[in-house]
């Protein structure tokens, strides 16, 4: 046998003790023998630690016997370590209970107090917010599937998921087709959506982010994202109101049981017999405008709006070109994800060009107002805006991201333009000259090829063909708000 | 826990989750099984958190970890060692020194690997990792690949062959880069 067979040979425990004796004097006397000794055991190691890593290709019904894959002390170690320092282990037991359901917003499947055991879950519809048996609280948002594997580990196919983790529940971890997520004591989402690679957010605290593939770990702090890629993961801008948090359950659960969403529903039917509306897009029909994005559920259990994640994501729209537009009523609601960017379209039509007098660009800007531009109209002399144009007065992004309600209208012979937050009138700009509003051709989320990228999903969007008064866009907040 | 120990505690995790890879690999060449090293392993791990309140702030775990887990290996095999087939105490003393101060050769080592398994035949990968699953049967592994246990583990012995020259040509690459 050569040395190196030899070392194997003791390594897979199969040498005997004659041989054992005999590699024992090799390695005293060589120092060379050691070398190869040590580069072999380090190479089991680094298999070992590859493969408590690795995940089974194999459908997992067939892959069964070899018991799946992980919960090696591998990047399980926090979460192991903090359960052997605290001395209990998790349940292996099929029949332990991993977590309990808090609420249950808009799923025929899961309702309070249900208790979650191993099992594979498919959501359709709704959000659901789980309290593990260590404390974690966890929402996950439909669609997806999903099985908590024990009260620690959570396996996400599809989804959305945020999670407030407690120095109890340290060590939780979320599972991905493409890697994982170990929480050390904090507040973090995990996104897999249908079409592309997970991502992990992390809101607060710390998290260790490992690919499946690629193996390298990486720690994410306070507002810091990554995709969990084949080989090495990147970098991702943090979404943090792409997730729905528990704290945002209660006003949620609150007004669907009130009936507000058929309330919602009355009012959108009563806007589609509004013979001024120009269009209304509440994305639930099969037939959807074209462009790059997300389908992601909307404010109801079920219910869709697209969302924008990467630069070049847009929905093209083409309404309201057959003629020119004196007054205008611009609403949609939105859930911003982020900020950080300079502009953010909500509507913007193609091009800016001199000739076309009166085209429209609905603008979210960094500072989180909101800008109604329309070409080659003037301010007043001596107005107050800063910036050349009519933009509104309060930021639209809450302290914290949920959905919120932009309405503008305006009146070209009036010359005035008027900025709705949340159903109340916000600020009202008055313009020296003002053409009528030019539609067409435009772009939501987006203008011209990459530029002016929303971050965030888009409900109800309304184009009408008249100015609301003050009174109805209270009302269509009133009866469209998600919140209770 | 108070607030200063979950603070303590959350500052170990992140330097044992840092490191558990190394200190894994460093007990590995020490013991004469993957399942042994994984029982030390777990008592490295405790003793690790015990003794954190010992450990310097500033001074480097790496090293700090290695100094206990050879200790607790060599206890380990007083204990084990009359009734198993290990290395002497002597040998496994030397490699534990030697290899120490060689970790960064290793680590890189173990890094080059990533590159190279991911070049394997997926068959190939899945048996593998298959094979090393902790707690894997080698029998039952042996049998899904369709050879017998001994024509198994000669199939597997020419793998980590080609593995090891692979992270061989890896590095030299990388050294020549």
């Amino acid at each position: 046998m050569k040395l190196d067979e030899q070392i194997q040979h003791y390594l897979d425990g199969l040498a005997t003790a004659e041989e054992v004796q005999q590699l024992q004097n090799i390695l005293l006397t060589q120092p060379d023998s050691r070398r190869l000794f040590a580069d072999l055991a380090n190479l089991d190691a680094a298999l070992a630690e590859q493969a408590a890593g690795w995940e089974s290709p194999v459908p997992a019904n067939s892959a069964k016997s070899l018991r799946t894959p992980i919960s090696h002390l591998g990047l399980a170690a926090a979460a192991a370590l903090a359960l052997i320092i605290t001395g209990t282990w998790w349940l292996h037991s099929s029949r332990a209970v991993h977590a309990t359901v808090a609420r249950g917003i808009g799923s025929r499947v899961f309702s309070e107090g249900m208790q979650i055991q191993s099992a594979d879950y498919k959501m359709q519809a709704g959000t659901v917010e789980f309290i593990t048996a260590r404390g974690a609280k966890v929402v996950i948002e439909a669609p997806a599937s999903f099985r908590f594997e024990n009260d620690q580990r959570l396996r996400l196919e599809r989804g959305r998921v945020a999670a407030d983790v407690p120095p109890s529940a340290k060590g939780f971890t979320v599972v991905t087709p493409t890697g994982q997520a170990v929480d050390l004591g904090t507040q973090f989402g995990v996104d897999v959506p249908q079409h592309g690679q997970a991502e992990i957010h992390v809101f607060k605290g710390e998290v260790i982010a490992q690919s499946t593939k690629g193996g390298k770990r990486q720690s994410l702090k306070d507002g810091q994202a990554y995709s969990l890629e084949s080989g090495a993961g990147a970098a991702r801008e943090i979404r943090s109101a792409a997730f729905i948090q528990p704290d945002e359950m209660p006003a949620l659960q609150a007004a669907l049981t009130s009936g507000q969403r058929a309330r919602s529903d009355a009012a959108m039917a009563a806007l589609r017999r509004d013979p001024a509306l120009i269009t209304l897009l509440d994305f639930e029909n099969s037939k959807l405008p074209p462009g790059t994005f997300r389908m992601t559920q909307g404010r109801w259990p079920g219910s869709h709006a697209p969302e924008f994640v990467n630069v070049g994501d847009h929905m093209k729209l083409n309404a309201g070109a057959d003629r020119s537009w004196p007054r205008l009523t611009l609403a949609a609601w939105v859930r911003l994800d982020r900020l950080e960017a300079l502009y953010q379209s909500l509507y913007h039509t193609d091009g800016w060009d001199d000739d076309k007098r009166g085209q429209v660009h609905w603008i979210i800007k960094k500072d989180a107002t909101m800008r109604l531009a329309l070409k080659r109209n003037t301010l007043l002399p001596g107005s107050s805006e800063k910036e050349g144009f009519p933009d509104s007065a309060t930021p639209v992004l809450p302290e914290k991201g949920r959905w919120v309600h932009l309405a503008v209208t305006y009146d070209a012979d009036a010359k005035r333009i008027r900025f709705y937050l949340n159903g109340q009138l916000d600020k009202e700009c008055l313009q020296a000259t003002a053409h009528p509003a030019l539609l067409g051709p435009a772009q939501i989320g987006n203008w011209n090829s990459q530029d002016r990228k929303l971050s965030g999903r888009v409900d109800e969007l309304i184009l009408l063909g008249r100015t609301m008064t003050d009174d109805e866009i209270r009302a269509l907040f009133d009866a469209g708000n998600p919140y209770r | 826990m108070s607030p200063a120990e979950i603070e303590e505690h959350q500052r170990f995790l992140r330097s044992l989750t840092a490191h558990e890879p190394a200190v894994r690999a460093y007990v590995r060449r020490l013991v004469p099984s993957r399942a042994d090293a994984d029982d030390v392993m777990q008592e490295v791990a405790i003793v690790l958190w015990e003794k954190f309140s010992e450990f310097q702030e500033g001074s480097e775990f790496r090293p700090w970890a290695f100094g206990i887990a050879r200790f607790k290996v060599l206890s380990w095999l007083r204990d084990k060692g009359r009734d198993r087939l290990v290395l002497s105490e002597e040998v496994v003393d030397l490699i534990a020194e030697e290899t120490a101060q060689d970790e960064t050769r290793l680590e890189r080592q173990r890094r080059a690997l990533e590159t190279c398994t991911q070049k394997l035949e997926p068959e190939q990968k899945q048996l593998l990792m298959q094979a090393y699953q902790p707690q894997a049967r080698i029998q039952q592994v042996a049998a899904i690949s369709g050879r017998s246990v001994t024509g198994f583990y000669q199939w597997l012995h020419r793998l980590r062959r080609l593995l090891a020259d692979c992270v061989q040509r890896e590095l030299a690459k990388e050294d020549a880069s």
